[in-house]
């Protein structure tokens, strides 16, 4: 404070040093509202906690077994899961595994210890299986080209495994793992999370098997849009050593954060995203694709940082218990319209689900020419229509012009992580509670579907399936 | 120039302005910190307006993110602490309106543009950010941590000055 401060403050009298007890009194007046505020701190903190366990059931899970568990790959998408195992009861984390130790591995190992797990790091899997023998499951989020030796070296060490999808970028690789899996007698479950989740089991169970909504599904579309996005960078000050990287596979810093995008590292766009939706196609039609056509291409971006297709469009036939169904499918990452979404078209009504909250998904529509759902919304399967809104017309209505139908919502609210209930399924199936949502051998059949498109599209022509293709013997 | 003098009512009114300024910044940084996870990203991935550019940017690059982060952690629960108690006011004040600047500009009521984040009223130029900051220069311009606060006491501690009976009520009031 300045001198004129001073001044502008001061009356005129002797100099005078000093507090007295007015002064310690007003001066320290405010300091019980630091205390109201850590009242109020303390209080809303317990409310925050006792929602959360309310909504997660954590509050009376509290006596399932605690499970030890290793992550395996913390980048992007180990991170993802991390987030989702954290809000999973009676996980015990021991120890994370990433080759980018000054970063991902750091960052993670902090993380965990906000939250009181001790974890040691590693850079080496191999030495982190020898060292940490009371782990019983490994979450593994490594690049795809990384998945079969990962958790085939997991199940011969006896751990149950939850390994991200793309099962493997080779099939051979993906058919390792099942062997080993069914060799190791121990749990196998591939990331295709939309398995478990309740929206995706309701609308399957319920409204297509049970109230059969949907009459026969003839067709499908689905996609998943993304807008344009960078490759990704990385600070330079914790760039990974040339010859560490080439030890693990990559060729440059470059490749190791874009690897989704190189041939023999990723599959692109139609695995990482496409993967998804495809494996709902399949789940929902019970049936296996028995042909396909597909186009697709580095349309946009520069081929050498990224090899796989930008774009892809494809056709899958397949031979239902009903007859034939026909599904699209499309990704592109130039342009975001419409986000993603599968939209499953029967004879007597349509489905549109996301895993996302989009407001144009999860909803169902009825045919005009289908029974009515009366029965349906009174057992409150579905909600009451939306009617849609009668526009004035100004031409009478085509002929050949169907009435557009009635918007029933999907009355399941799925406010979680996308990833927690496909891990805790993982879990207390480790704990003998359950079945696993995604075992091997369903990770192996979308594989087999999926790993196909980038055949097709570097074929240039319709390829089919044999029916033994998806069975490992 | 004669000097205006506050009343006692006039400086306890500046001291509940000023703790209730406190008491948000300060839950604005504790909340913060109780979020494990808590990052800026999304906030400033949402930027808009003239500075909108340096505000991804901050978001894009992992070193200054970290940076950012801490600053307004911390930043934020220690210029709360600050108000509350009247410990350093000016300062904390000055502080505290810069930071709110930044958080202006990230997301600015401009004619003509929309604002990028849910907002729970109308605003054109001023928000409820313009508010504060002028609410926080009202205050490092009064002086009421030295009538309600640390500053007092340090005040009396470390600085020669003159004092009369009728100053000690100035140092802040009148009757």
């Amino acid at each position: 404070m300045s001198e004129k401060d001073d001044r502008d403050l001061q009356e005129t009298g002797p100099d005078k040093k000093g507090i007295d007890r007015r002064d310690i009194l007003q001066g320290m007046a405010t300091l019980p509202v630091l205390g109201l505020f850590g009242y109020a701190v303390h209080k809303q903190v317990s409310y925050e906690n006792a929602t959360v366990a309310k909504t997660l059931g954590t509050g009376q899970a509290s006596n399932l077994r605690e499970v030890n568990v290793a992550l395996l790959g913390a980048g992007a998408q180990g991170q993802v899961l991390l987030d989702a195992m954290l809000k999973c009861p009676n996980v015990r984390f021991k120890a994370v595994c990433d080759i980018w130790t000054d970063y991902n591995l750091k960052k993670v190992v902090n993380i965990l210890k906000k939250y009181n797990f001790n974890v040691n790091g590693y850079e080496d899997y191999r030495e982190m299986l020898d060292k940490e023998k009371d782990i019983e499951a490994v979450v593994i989020a490594t690049p795809d080209f990384w998945h079969s030796q990962h958790a085939v070296d997991c199940l011969k060490a006896g751990k149950h495994v939850y390994c991200e999808k793309e099962m493997s970028n080779t099939l051979e690789g993906a058919k390792k793992m099942v062997l080993a899996q069914r060799e190791a007698g121990k749990l196998l479950q591939i990331g295709h999370q939309r398995r478990s989740n309740p929206r995706y089991k309701y609308c399957y169970n319920k409204l297509i098997k049970e109230a059969k909504l949907l009459g026969r599904i003839v067709t499908i579309n689905g996609q998943w849009n993304r807008a344009v996005q960078p490759d990704l960078g990385y600070p330079k000050r914790y760039e990974i050593p040339a010859d560490k990287l080439k030890k693990y596979g990559f060729k440059s810093m470059e490749q190791f954060r874009n690897w989704r995008w190189y041939k023999g590292l990723g599959g692109g766009p139609i695995v990482d995203l496409g993967s998804h939706q495809i494996d709902i196609y399949g789940w929902f039609l019970d049936a296996r694709p028995v042909a396909l056509v597909a186009s697709g291409g580095n349309d946009y971006y520069p081929a050498e940082t990224r090899e796989w297709y930008d774009t892809a469009m494809v056709v899958y036939e397949y031979e239902t218990p009903e007859g034939r169904a026909r599904g699209y499918y499309q990704t592109q990452t130039t342009n975001s319209s419409l986000g993603y979404f599968e939209r499953f078209m029967g004879d007597q009504g349509t489905l549109v689900i996301s895993e996302s909250d989009a407001n144009y998904a999860n909803a169902i529509y009825r045919e005009v020419t289908a029974p009515a759902w009366d029965e349906w919304v009174q057992k409150g399967y579905v909600t009451a229509p939306k009617v849609a809104e009668v526009k004035e017309q100004k031409a009478v209505l085509d002929v050949r012009e169907s009435v557009s139908p009635d918007e029933h919502k999907i009355p399941v609210e799925f406010a979680d992580l996308y990833h927690r209930p496909h891990l805790m399924n993982f879990f207390n199936s480790v704990r003998g509670l359950e079945k696993l949502n995604c075992p091997a051998e369903i990770g192996y059949e979308t594989a087999v579907t999926v790993l196909k498109v980038n055949e097709a599209i570097e074929a240039g022509q319709r390829l089919e399936f044999r029916p033994d293709e998806f069975e490992i013997s | 120039m004669v000097q205006e003098r506050y009343t006692h009512l006039q400086m306890i009114a500046l001291v509940v302005m000023r703790v209730l300024i406190g008491w948000h910044f300060l839950y604005e940084g504790v909340a913060k910190m109780l979020k494990k996870d808590w990052s800026a990203a999304g906030y400033l991935k949402a930027a808009k307006g003239p500075m909108a550019g340096m505000f991804h940017s901050m978001a894009n690059n992992p070193d200054v993110l970290d940076w950012v982060n801490f600053m307004n952690m911390w930043g934020l629960t220690l210029i709360g602490a600050a108000l509350i108690l009247g410990l350093l006011t000016r300062y904390a004040a000055i502080g505290g309106a810069f930071m709110v600047l930044l958080y202006y500009f990230a997301n600015p009521p401009f004619i003509g543009y929309f604002s990028s984040q849910a907002t729970e009223g109308s605003y054109l130029l001023v928000n409820k950010n313009l508010v504060e900051i002028g609410a926080l220069f009202v205050i490092a311009v009064t002086y009421s941590g030295r009538y309600i606060g640390l500053d007092r006491i340090f005040y009396g501690l470390f600085h020669r000055r003159r004092r009369t009976v009728e100053e000690r009520e100035l140092t802040g009031a009148t009757v």
